[in-house]
């Protein structure tokens, strides 16, 4: 009376297959499940047995162990309840054998209901070579068919499962057109540029992070418009590949957020945590396998910290590797996972603590020492990964009445995707380095070469304004997208030019 | 009228035997404790539980089975199994009696963690 079938766990964004042994002989009534279990799928016992009693199944007397092997990869999750209860049916004969390899996973409900899980696209994704077809909830059908050609058999009760492998009904396996999925729907914008009013030296900084994939820093007065700008980001970004909706969407799956009969995540994720932020909520952690943090659910999509010197500094220094590499190894006990975090950060601040330094109608009430505490929270590796600092000054008053003249997020995201195809074009033999953002040492060299009236231009400002290394490489950075959007091969002067405007709030933070 | 223990077990044994069961011991019993009735249903054993209660107070008879109860009659029925060196499947049923009822819990508990 011995029963195995394959089911499946995620660690991290990469998933594991998982054999299910099952035992059932004679003796005391005991219900053991082994195989290094943490907690909730200890307690699946009790839903296992509810149901499927409920489900009108035989429970059996005497000695039951189920093995999830290996036996030692910690398991998480709710996952294993479906296929533990399948792989007690068969044991005592409910369910007869079947030759398919069959990957089971779902939650159980006391009344025998199958419910969704999270990790299923992982899962799906790295399993697809090893088996025959998914059996799952019909919550995560969707998600699972999107990362596998095998077939996806969705279950809705435990009974369902039982009468398909007995072959007493057919399942009809959901299949999704990935094309249709990927061009679906990309035009409309949650928030348009154009709902903004005036901030015109914002709104070009917010391309130019856009176009080169710089990070940004925006200081200005409360109300001024940061966070409505920084929420208009993530559309100004050229739509998800394909690929990388499916990088998103395996973190969000891994995180237990995708909406029950989700598929695919096909926009750019915004994330904004607040300053309370812990460390483990920002790069991720917290009991048994670490899951993802704030920066790892923001793959491929924008960060926004708002109120930034607020922010525990420990928090924010945490953010300086994952920043260069584009992703977080976090190490605990007896597991270590990799998560991606290729984001882009745009943050926000206030010019001092009471926020009205430098206003032309509300008096700041902060003192020097204030204010100079205040900047220094940020330290100067933290800002050294910023390339954009703008002032987003109070907006006058005659500005914020009349008609709306400003460009939409659309005709800005236009622009954007020409620039990123260049640059696209540009780096496509180098395998780490995507963005002008991420040039450095020689790519800069070589890439961003200089007008000689521009190199004039440069040289001239680094000895006028006593500009760092740190500031003129940044120059050098932007002054290439900037170029790139005006499709321009050369930097030429005016390119400079704006490149050092678009830094010129920098020079409020010490250290920028 | 209230109901004294031999006799809730000896009603017990008669409706268990009408369900088919075999009666194999009546008050089994160890230093440990006492198990008010073994019995064969099909290829499973059982040990049975008989509790009796005259009122419904405190929620009916099942609930006088608790924890320390269940341990009791787990390590009651291992010395059976010893003596017996008995491989079936096995089952710990409840019989709860309260005046002008009876119920059967089959499966009732299983050995606590």
């Amino acid at each position: 009376m011995f029963s195995r079938l394959l089911s499946g766990a995620v660690v991290g964004v990469d998933a594991r297959l998982i054999e299910i042994q099952c035992d059932v002989s004679g003796g005391l009534p005991t219900f053991n499940v082994v195989g290094l279990p943490e907690k909730e799928v200890s307690e699946s016992r009790e839903r296992i047995r509810s149901a499927i009693k409920n489900a009108g199944f035989s429970f059996p007397a005497g000695r039951i162990t189920a093995n999830l092997a290996p036996a030692d990869l910690r398991k998480e999750g709710v996952g294993f309840d479906l296929p533990i209860a399948i792989a007690i049916l068969m044991a005592t004969g409910q369910i007869a054998s079947f030759p398919q390899r069959y990957l089971l996973l779902g939650e159980l409900a006391l009344n025998g209901e199958v419910r969704g899980v999270r990790g299923v696209l992982p899962i799906a994704l790295e399993t697809a070579d090893d088996i025959d077809g998914l059996i799952v909830s019909q919550d995560n059908a969707l998600e699972a068919a999107i990362a596998t050609d095998k077939p996806v058999y969705p279950v809705k009760t435990l009974a369902d499962a039982q009468q398909f492998l007995n072959r007493e009904i057919e399942i009809a396996s959901v299949s999704v057109d990935r094309n249709a999925l990927c061009s679906a729907e990309q035009a409309s914008f949650r928030h348009d540029l154009a709902e903004v009013r005036g901030q015109m030296q914002a709104k070009r900084a917010l391309e130019v992070a856009a176009a080169g994939g710089h990070n940004l820093l925006m200081i200005g007065p409360p109300g001024s418009g940061k966070s409505l700008l920084a929420r208009c980001m993530p559309d100004l970004l050229p739509a998800l590949s394909f690929h990388e909706a499916l990088e998103v969407t395996r973190i969000y799956s891994t995180a237990g957020m995708l909406e029950p009969g989700a598929s695919l995540v096909w926009r750019r994720p915004y994330r904004a945590p607040h300053h309370t932020i812990s460390y483990a909520g920002m790069v991720g952690g917290g009991h048994g396998i670490p899951g993802p943090g704030e920066i790892s659910l923001a793959h491929h999509g924008v960060l926004f910290l708002d109120e930034l010197p607020e922010f525990d500094r420990r928090v924010l220094e945490t953010l300086r590797q994952p920043l260069e590499d584009r992703s977080i190894l976090i190490s605990r006990a007896g597991v270590s996972v990799r998560y991606p975090s290729a984001f882009t950060l745009v943050a926000a601040m206030n010019p001092c603590p009471c926020g009205f330094l430098g206003d032309p109608i509300q008096a700041c009430k902060c003192s020097m020492s204030d204010i100079r505490r205040y900047r220094k929270r940020l330290s100067g590796p933290f800002l050294d990964r910023i390339d954009l600092c703008v002032e987003v000054p109070r907006v006058p008053a005659e500005d914020l009445f009349g008609t709306r003249t400003a460009e939409t997020s659309a005709c800005v995201r236009d622009r954007v995707v020409r620039a990123r195809q260049t640059q696209w074009d540009r780096l496509r033999d180098d395998e780490e380095c995507h963005s002008n953002a991420q040039l450095d040492g020689d790519n800069l060299d070589t890439h961003c070469v200089l007008e000689d009236d521009a190199e004039l231009l440069l040289q001239r400002a680094v000895v006028r304004f006593g500009l760092s290394a740190r500031a003129h490489v940044r120059i050098r950075r932007v002054a290439r997208t900037i170029a790139d959007l005006a499709n321009s091969n050369t930097i030429r002067p005016d390119h400079i030019a704006e490149a050092i405007q678009l830094r010129t709030a920098g020079d409020a933070v010490p250290d920028f | 009228m209230p109901i004294r223990g031999d006799e809730a077990e000896e009603k017990a044994c008669r409706y268990l035997k009408e369900r088919g069961y075999r009666i194999l011991a009546r008050n089994w019993r160890t230093r440990t404790g006492e198990i008010d009735i073994i019995a064969r249903e099909e290829g499973t054993l059982v040990f049975v539980e008989v509790k009796a209660r005259s009122g419904d107070g405190f929620g009916g008879p099942e609930a006088a089975v608790d924890r320390a109860k269940q341990r009791r009659i787990v390590s009651t029925a291992l010395s059976f199994i010893e003596v017996t060196a008995c491989e079936l499947p096995m089952r710990f049923d409840v019989v709860a009696i309260s005046p002008g009822q009876m119920r059967l819990h089959q499966d009732a508990f299983q050995v606590p963690d």
